[in-house]
């Protein structure tokens, strides 16, 4: 009867304990979860922000070549040049243009008019 | 326990209690009832609004060509309380900006959060800086963003495109007026940053996207517009006026082509720049037009139907006292028609035209002409001009305003008066914008044409422009301004400079042309106006033989460049063999 009972005391509820087990590692989990997914978004944050600077950077880059090039191809640019001799123009002259008047169109040119196909001969 | 005991253990019990909940009252109340306030404070600590520059619009011709634009700087900002090592950032900065370290101290010695070191940074210099100060673990300097307006063609139409302060904000020409469309909208970010001033990424709070500015597509097309600025650079050269305006102007649709005033000055350089350069004469400047203005006289005569072009009118041989005053031409005349008072450009025919239709009737077209008038033009500061209503006119003044005294007028209205006997009669919104697009290409808003009223009949105008056709010819006063090829209507004007004292300069003349081209079918009108011009000799100092001259080589070069087709004459220059293949070509 005695030794009955100290069994029954002594006894380890296996289920409880599993129970318990799994809470605490799932809660372990989760905060394990949590801290990484926080240092995640810190990690990634930071990609973000060398992205983004490297985005600025290669649009500043653009900017730059677009108002070297517009500086460079302005018309008082060019005509500096044309004015020291880097570049050449001759200018055309009269008798060197030719002026081709466009012919007469017919009044009816530009008026619907019915096909009919010829039947294919046998 | 005894009684004693158990009071004892109650009294603690009640100090706990009365502690605890003292505590979680002051808890409640920072943490519920003072959140916002003490919220707010943390965020002002560690929250910095980050603004998010929109970049300023581009300024376009006709042709898609820039005119202006930005260039990206760096504005250089401090944050006193992020700085580790002050003299080594005061050393650097000052070496590397080439700021003097005194005036680097003092400011980064305000102890403020954000302290403006040095706009307008250049991108490598900043990429340099930065750098140097990543090397030697300097904290405490920024790098913001930012853009400064650059114009590539420096001063080629200064006055026309404007300029912007250093917030960006336009304060001249186009860059002022399109402000609005220009300027854009700024953007912002909510950033937190830690101890060291880096941002917290994941903390970034509420984010708008800026807007960035439109672009503004000006009707002036660059070709032409170099036409212009030659040809006013060479005017001034020979003639050394103070003053010199030139305007292009397609009469159909209002649009400018080219508008160039001297002096002028260099957008890059806008800083060196003179008020007297800054200003754009064709729309702020007054002037009295002289003989141009008769073309209002024979209008409203014609118009009115109280004359036809062969009428004739008795010019007094060259001296009319009317009113108590003489009245001179310069050269005696007897009868002159309608047409020949143009030709000739006889000042008697002229006040007896309008004397012909009376003062009120005479002012009435003075102002369907749109003089007193802004013309509408989107340019900042432009001015109406001075017309006087009839109840201030004196006994001689129907006599002397038809040939273009006691009246102010702008280069720009008179422009729009001769495009308007070009056009057949209509007076039309002289424009210098386009449209208006987005950095994509999206089309916001497309300007169409305005006409304000039909001023004359179409009739009148093709009477007028026959009579204009005159005056460019052998007979008339502008001989000078012939294009070879074209056939081209136009008004000469030389008038005496007002003197701001009262009455007139003695030997000092302002001298204009207006005219268009080709007077068939006009692609464009021209206004070149000099004041005080210098000619070797005070006889040469006339509207037509100094401004239609100018007029002629700007016409016959604009001609060329849009491809008008000259008129027979050319085309007998054309070798023959030429001919012969053009007509081959047409069969």
């Amino acid at each position: 009867m005695n030794r009955s009972r100290r069994k029954n005391q002594n006894a380890v509820n296996a289920a409880s304990l599993a129970r318990w087990i799994v809470v605490t590692a799932f809660v372990a989990l989760a905060g394990l979860s949590y801290v990484y997914l926080t240092l995640q978004l810190y990690h990634l944050g930071e990609r973000k922000k060398l992205v983004e600077n490297e985005l600025l950077s290669l649009r500043t880059q653009n900017e730059v070549a677009s108002v070297q090039i517009a500086a460079l191809t302005s018309r008082s640019a060019l005509q500096r040049r044309l004015k020291e001799g880097y570049l050449k123009m001759i200018p055309i002259s009269e008798r060197d243009i030719v002026r081709l008047s466009v012919p007469a169109r017919r009044a009816d040119e530009d008026a619907i008019q019915p096909v009919v196909n010829r039947p294919a001969s046998r | 326990m005894n009684p004693n005991s158990r009071s004892r253990c109650a009294l603690v019990c009640c100090f706990f209690i009365a502690l605890f909940s003292a505590f979680s009252f002051r808890l409640i109340y920072l943490q519920v009832i003072k959140h916002d306030e003490y919220a707010e404070l943390a965020a002002e600590k560690h929250v910095y609004k980050q603004i998010i520059y929109a970049e300023r619009g581009a300024i376009l011709d006709t042709n898609n060509e820039v005119l202006a634009h930005n260039v990206p700087v760096e504005t250089a900002v401090a944050d006193a309380t992020h700085l580790n090592n002050r003299e080594a950032v005061v050393d650097l900065v000052s070496n590397e900006l080439g700021i003097p370290a005194e005036q680097v101290s003092e400011k980064l010695n305000s102890e403020r959060r954000y302290i403006v070191i040095k706009r307008e940074v250049p991108e490598s210099l900043a990429g340099a800086l930065r750098a140097k100060l990543r090397a030697r673990d300097l904290r405490g300097i920024y790098f913001e963003h930012d853009a400064t307006r650059i114009y590539p063609n420096g001063s080629m139409l200064c006055h026309v495109i404007g300029f912007t302060d250093f917030e960006h904000h336009g304060i001249q020409g186009v860059e002022a007026s399109m402000e609005e469309y220009l300027h854009g909208q700024d953007g912002y970010r909510y950033v937190e940053r830690d101890r060291v001033g880096q941002e917290i990424v994941p903390y970034r709070g509420q984010e708008r996207a800026p807007r960035n500015g439109y672009q503004i597509h000006l009707t002036v097309d660059l070709n032409l517009q170099n036409i212009v600025e030659n040809e006013i650079d060479a005017a001034m050269a020979e003639y050394r006026p103070q003053k010199a305006t030139i305007i292009l102007m397609r009469p159909q649709t209002g649009e400018i082509l080219a508008m160039a005033n001297r002096p002028n000055f260099d957008l890059n350089l806008r800083s060196e720049a003179k008020p007297e350069e800054m200003k754009n004469r064709a729309t702020i400047d007054m002037m009295e037009p002289g003989s141009t203005f008769k073309i209002v006289a024979a209008a409203a005569a014609l118009n009115e139907h109280r004359l036809r072009p062969d009428s004739t009118i008795f010019c007094e041989n060259g001296l009319w006292n009317f009113g108590g005053a003489a009245l001179h031409d310069h050269r005696a005349f007897s009868n002159l028609s309608v047409r020949d008072i143009l030709i000739k450009s006889s000042n008697i025919g002229a006040a007896k035209l309008a004397l012909s239709v009376g003062e009120q009737k005479f002012y009435e077209y003075i102002r369907r002409f749109g003089f007193g008038e802004r013309t509408g033009i989107e340019l900042p500061g432009e001015i109406n001009g001075v017309i006087r209503p009839p109840r201030k006119w004196s006994k001689i003044s129907i006599t002397r305003i038809p040939m273009g005294h006691e009246i102010g007028v702008t280069p720009l209205q008179m422009t729009a008066a001769m495009a308007t006997i070009a056009n057949g009669g209509k007076l039309i919104t002289p424009r210098i914008v386009k449209s208006i697009t987005t950095s994509d290409g999206k089309t916001i808003s497309s300007l169409s044409p305005v006409v304000l009223r039909q001023v004359i009949s179409p009739e009148t105008a093709r009477q007028i422009g026959d009579a204009l056709r005159g005056v460019v010819s052998d007979r008339g006063t502008a001989a000078a301004a012939a294009v070879p090829g074209f056939t081209i209507a136009g008004k000469t004007g030389t008038a005496q400079k007002v003197d701001p004292r009262g009455g007139y300069e003695k030997g000092k003349y302002i001298v204009s042309f207006s005219g268009y081209l080709p007077a068939e079918h006009p692609e464009f009108v021209g206004f070149v106006v000099l004041d005080d011009a210098q000619t070797s000799k005070p006889e040469l100092n006339y509207g037509g033989l100094v401004a239609g001259p100018i007029f002629s080589r700007i016409a016959e070069r604009a001609a060329r460049y849009l491809d008008l087709e000259p008129h027979e004459e050319i085309r007998k220059a054309i070798p023959l063999e030429r001919v012969a293949l053009t007509h081959a070509s047409r069969h």
